[in-house]
């Protein structure tokens, strides 16, 4: 824990909830098991001692500023955080100005389970290359040059994109069998926040209850095309899967098309809105030209 | 005086059972242990402190056929499903065990759940105590312990290099009875759990927090998946769906949770409980009030994956704890 982290946010929670500048302030505290860190919502000045920061923060805390519209919150990002913040905002889902973002210059999260954390960091934050948060109105900690990236962050992708189509099949039906449909992976997506989802509709009806390969499969899929482009990838679909599905290929996937096709990355600025999610009269589809 | 078992003969044993038997264990697939059919005993897996999912799918399972309806030259036809051969659940933990009284209380009360009915009379339970304990596990605060016998057919606990047998039941002891066993004076050291909670006034406690900020403050940090429904051995909601094809109509029923904003939405649109908090308060007031004042007991058997599971820490272990703390607010370490 960097003690100099937790006393600039506590201060800062403080200073906001004291004056009434915030309703809220959205953190960290220590969790149940001791070990690792949980999300906080603080609302008085007395209560910030609660709050803390180290390397198992992982869970992003800009996909609860969807249900905090009313009033002004402040939350605690990581820059991954507030690329969804951005997203947030480029979507129009939240105002600027009812949210204070104090950002983290963050030197990566591990791996973190109940009760257990690695050592090693995520594999996300090994490839990492934007330490400093995209935006801010408090920053935590001094941006450094950045690292020149010895991997490519595609890596995973290229070598699923490698497979032969049987294999690829065969590989997401069996990790599409396991899914028990319990949507954890929408609920702590920012991206996600649809009032009525898809999979819930009944009128029309575009994907079944049954808990079984073929309509889990439709239901992950479709997940993953409304994100593309969209997803900022804080990797928080795969940390919180109870049965282990690799969510996070499936939407590094689309980013690298995304990527690819548009030059874009999810929530480097709230000004540019996600390619697939924009239509302009005179784009050229490639169809019937 | 306790009867064991080699783990040769054990192995053999559960080799024999399979034959006209499907056989349910804790095997490991894609790295985590599951409860699932196996074919081989070499398939089992004996080194594990609880499954990742329950075993209640194998009596309730995520999604099922109710029966199918075809039409036929203007008549309709009804066809129920064929339940299939007997099974035995081999290394059922004694707190999911308890979770399955649980189930029973629910589904076999009058009128009982056919299918759910057919599959508990054609299944037996071999019972496995625990030789360590998870960080999450609390079974003892909840009425049960880690190598509680009394909600299976038959008990084995490990004992140097095979296990104590123990017939509880009938039927269990009808799968023993061509079983040669030892005399032995060993027994399964016991086991604790790293939690022991003050569950006594629970319920009494709910009765006066309904209106508690409390729960919108738990409920502020709650994803409001359905993680925690899904993976507790004694939850039971289920929806109800009809597949219609030009041939048949498909009735099935599957999983569904308190959670899910949909769950109570009647016709009409209108939702009982609207709020998150509101959905997060029904969880915690059908285990600790609701059901303990139907059923007589809490509707939870401490297992810890809701604990252990939570994307957010939800602790159900803290809530007991914090609710019989007047003023107690979330997240407080009072």
């Amino acid at each position: 824990m960097d003690e100099n982290i937790i006393n600039q946010i506590r201060e800062k929670a403080k200073e906001l909830l004291s004056s009434g500048t915030v309703e809220c302030v959205i953190g960290y505290e220590a969790g149940t098991d001791g070990m690792t860190s949980r999300p906080a919502f603080i609302y008085e000045a007395s209560d910030v001692e609660r709050l803390v920061f180290d390397n198992t923060c992982t869970h992003n805390l800009a996909t609860y500023l969807i249900n905090k519209k009313t009033n002004k919150v402040a939350v605690v990002v990581k820059p991954c955080d507030a690329r969804g913040i951005n997203v947030l905002l480029s979507e129009r889902q939240i105002e600027r100005e009812k949210v204070y973002v104090i950002g983290i210059v963050c030197q990566g999260v591990v791996p973190v389970s109940w009760s257990g954390s690695g050592k090693d960091l995520q594999m996300r934050c090994k490839l990492c290359n934007q330490h400093a948060p995209v935006i801010y109105d408090f920053l935590i900690g001094e941006p450094a040059v950045e690292p020149v990236p010895t991997v490519s962050p595609w890596t995973s992708v290229a070598e699923m994109e490698s497979k032969s189509s049987a294999e690829k099949t065969d590989y997401w039906n069996k990790q599409f069998s396991k899914c028990i449909r319990c949507y954890a992976c929408r609920q702590v997506c920012m991206g996600c926040y649809c009032k009525e989802c898809f999979v819930e509709l009944l009128d029309p009806e575009w994907v079944g209850i049954k808990i079984d390969t073929s309509e889990n499969s439709m239901w992950n899929m479709i997940r993953a095309f409304h994100l593309s482009g969209r997803c900022i990838g804080c990797g928080e679909c795969a940390r919180v899967c109870p049965v282990d599905i690799p969510l996070g290929l499936l939407n590094m996937k689309l980013a690298k098309e995304v990527a690819e096709h548009f030059e874009y990355r999810a929530g480097l600025s709230a000004e540019v809105r996600a390619p697939l999610a924009t239509f302009n009269k005179e784009e050229n589809l490639g169809i019937g030209e | 005086m306790t009867k064991t078992i080699s783990k040769k003969e054990l192995a053999s044993w559960l080799d024999g059972l399979m034959k006209d038997r499907n056989l349910i264990a804790p095997a490991l697939a894609d790295q985590q242990t599951v409860f699932k059919p196996v074919a081989s005993v070499d398939e089992i897996a004996f080194d594990f402190k609880n499954t990742a999912l329950s075993p209640k799918e194998w009596f309730f399972p995520t999604t099922e056929p109710l029966f199918t309806i075809y039409q036929k030259d203007g008549v309709t036809e009804l066809q129920p499903i064929d339940i299939e051969k007997e099974s035995v659940v081999f290394g059922i933990r004694p707190c999911d065990a308890a979770g399955m009284k649980l189930l029973d209380k629910v589904f076999l009360a009058p009128p009982a759940d056919a299918m759910y009915a057919e599959r508990r009379e054609k299944t037996t339970l071999i019972g496995l105590a625990c030789s360590e304990a998870a960080p999450q596990c609390f079974c003892t605060s909840m009425g049960s312990s880690p190598g509680n016998a009394g909600d299976v057919d038959i008990m084995l606990a490990e004992v140097g290099e095979g296990y104590t047998v123990e017939a509880v039941t009938e039927k269990g002891n009808a799968l023993i009875s061509n079983l040669k066993l030892s005399d032995s004076n060993e027994s399964a050291p016991e086991v604790k759990c790293p939690a022991e909670l003050q569950v006594k006034d629970v319920s009494k406690a709910m009765q006066t927090r309904f209106e508690d900020d409390y729960w919108s403050r738990v409920a502020d940090r709650c994803v409001h998946c359905n993680i925690c429904a899904y993976v507790c051995p004694n939850c039971h909601c289920f929806d109800i769906r009809d597949y219609p094809t030009s041939e048949k109509t498909e009735r099935i029923r599957c999983w569904d949770s308190c959670q899910s904003p949909g769950f109570t939405r009647a016709a009409g649109g209108h939702t009982p409980r609207p709020t998150k908090a509101s959905r997060l308060r029904q969880r915690f007031y059908h285990k600790l009030l609701y059901f303990p004042e139907r059923f007589g007991d809490y509707q939870c058997t401490g297992c810890g994956r809701c604990v252990a599971l939570c994307p957010v820490n939800i602790d159900i272990r803290e809530i007991i704890t914090d609710i019989q703390k007047p003023g107690v607010k979330s997240g407080t370490k009072a």
